[in-house]
């Protein structure tokens, strides 16, 4: 079984970073994985993206033009994904950041307003990515929030510690999010 | 980001991370480079851990000074590297063919971008010529070796090691843009390889010896022929002794699909969804370029019917196998200039069409 994600969003709202977290969280899991940034010559307050592929067995390609799960942080990666979500595949759109719109009928829509939720229950917006994360454990049921909170011990540097236990917070209520549909 | 040399655990790195970590732990005692994208992470790495370990980091004015300083180093009998991208080894060709008459256990890092000419920084494979032929003048060969994923980019940074040692030969690690920036789990282990004795040839002062030379030349006709010929003796013996290469499904395959680096991960993802639809085709991946494995193609060829290569880039090393299957298949090219590897999906319409429509 071979797996792909794609998180998109603005560059700062912590998307490679809310990749390697997921990516470290497949390694725990004794999984193969890849993470692959977006790459070429990137502007400030452009886009940004990453891809992370997991597999039973060796992973392929981490340049794929269909992905089974995709997190997208703004309007701009909304408008620019839609299309790149396989068929039965998920799209989790934060709504604070992009209009609520369905056009394809082959795919799953999660309209979660993570910024907003990020603000009001955590403080402070720069949790949205993992919130984003919390979320995508429970659409995908691919990868725990046990397994996360590991990974983020992985990934958060020695002197930025202290902010794990928020983070861990952010994941928990990413999940216990209700995802009822629109 | 902190990377530490860890031995034994497993991590999620960059590739170029990675490479730069075996080559300290390899034992490399001097890294001289210039900063150029997709590579850029290797000299940051080095300018912080060389300086810590007491070990020689030098940030060099342009590719040209980089390089001679590798050569300078390593006639010294030390490990050393520089490492950069396309276009500008081509800076360095110069000094790597002197290197190869020098006979100096020269490494170079070849991650490589878009070209030709300044091109961009996304990944491709279009330095297959460049690092296989090169643009240095005379007879010469370099070792190349071409990882797929990041664990190999580790493995084979420790072999480029030990094999320009063992033959005094300068050797490559060509890997891409794309296994530069990927991260994946690798493991670290203790540099495998026996250390080389440097005693006969290193310069490192003539207190109580003869004095030595190093050097590319023989002023005399017949020397040089000489001096040549003894180098291709060494090729030959790098041509017999370390040809490296990866197969899958090849026993009974009709058609075999060839790709080097990178791009053979999706190659092998397309060999196995065409086998699960009843098709008979293989995966070929050379892992040294250099000695390239013309000898095992050759056999294949006997019965495989066809060959498939795909590069990005417009065909390079699809030469390479037409030289070595010598007519005996047909031998068909699929790739591009620059950017993504070429989709599994299209892999395997390509392979279908090729087998016939199945």
């Amino acid at each position: 079984m071979e797996k792909d994600f794609i998180i998109a969003g603005f560059g700062g709202q912590g998307v490679l970073l809310a990749g390697e977290v997921l990516a470290n969280a497949f390694m725990l899991d004794c999984k193969n994985v890849t993470w692959y940034p977006s790459y070429g010559a990137e502007m400030r307050g452009g886009t940004v993206n990453c891809g992370v592929v997991m597999s039973d067995e060796e992973v392929s390609s981490v340049q794929k033009s269909k992905s089974d799960f995709i997190i997208v942080l703004n309007q701009a990666s909304f408008d620019k994904y839609t299309s790149w979500v396989r068929k039965g595949g998920s799209i989790i759109v934060n709504s604070s950041l992009a209009k609520i719109a369905k056009t394809r009928d082959d795919i799953n829509y999660i309209f979660v307003p993570i910024t907003k939720m990020a603000q009001e229950k955590l403080g402070n917006i720069k949790m949205s990515n993992i919130f984003a994360l919390g979320v995508l454990s429970k659409v995908s049921r691919l990868v725990s929030l046990k397994t996360l909170e590991k990974a983020l011990y992985n990934v958060i540097p020695p002197h930025r510690k202290h902010l794990i236990p928020k983070n861990i917070e952010a994941l928990k209520l990413g999940y216990e999010y209700d995802l009822l549909p629109v | 980001m902190v990377v530490e040399c860890l031995t034994g655990t497993k991590v999620l790195m960059k590739g170029n991370y990675a490479i730069a970590n075996a080559a300290v732990l390899a034992g490399c005692q001097c890294y001289f480079g210039y900063p150029i994208t997709p590579q850029s992470e290797i000299g940051e790495f080095m300018s912080g851990k060389m300086q810590q370990l007491g070990r020689a980091y030098v940030s060099a004015e342009s590719e040209l000074a980089a390089i001679n300083m590798v050569i300078g180093a390593v006639s010294t009998g030390v490990k050393a590297m520089s490492s950069s991208s396309s276009c500008a080894i081509s800076l360095m060709q110069e000094a790597l063919s002197y290197a190869t008459s020098d006979q100096l256990p020269v490494v170079l890092v070849s991650v490589m971008r878009g070209g030709p000419g300044l091109g961009n920084i996304y990944p491709s494979q279009g330095d297959y010529n460049q690092a296989t032929i090169g643009g240095g003048n005379g007879d010469y060969n370099i070792i190349v070796l071409a990882p797929s994923n990041v664990q190999e980019c580790i493995d084979l940074t420790y072999k480029a090691f030990y094999l320009a040692f063992k033959y005094r030969n300068p050797t490559i690690l060509l890997a891409d843009g794309l296994l530069g920036q990927m991260m994946e789990p690798v493991e670290f282990y203790d540099y495998p390889y026996p250390e080389i004795d440097t005693s006969s040839w290193a310069l490192t002062g003539a207190k109580g010896r003869d004095a030595r030379v190093i050097r590319s030349y023989a002023p005399l006709e017949t020397d040089q022929c000489v001096y040549v010929d003894n180098l291709f003796k060494k090729y030959k013996l790098i041509e017999e002794n370390e040809v490296e290469y990866e197969e899958y499904m090849t026993d009974d395959a009709e058609l075999v699909v060839a790709a080097f680096g990178s791009m053979y991960r999706n190659v092998k993802s397309a060999v196995k969804i065409c086998r699960e639809k009843g098709l008979k085709v293989g995966a070929f991946r050379p892992i040294t370029l250099y000695p390239f494995p013309s000898k095992r193609l050759s056999e294949l060829a006997d019965r495989v019917e066809k060959f498939l290569v795909t590069e990005i880039n417009m065909g390079q090393m699809v030469r390479d196998v037409r030289l070595a299957v010598n007519g005996k298949a047909r031998v068909l090219f699929k790739g591009k200039a620059v950017g993504a590897m070429i989709d599994v999906e299209d892999l395997v319409e390509e392979i279908e069409k090729q087998m016939g429509g199945v």
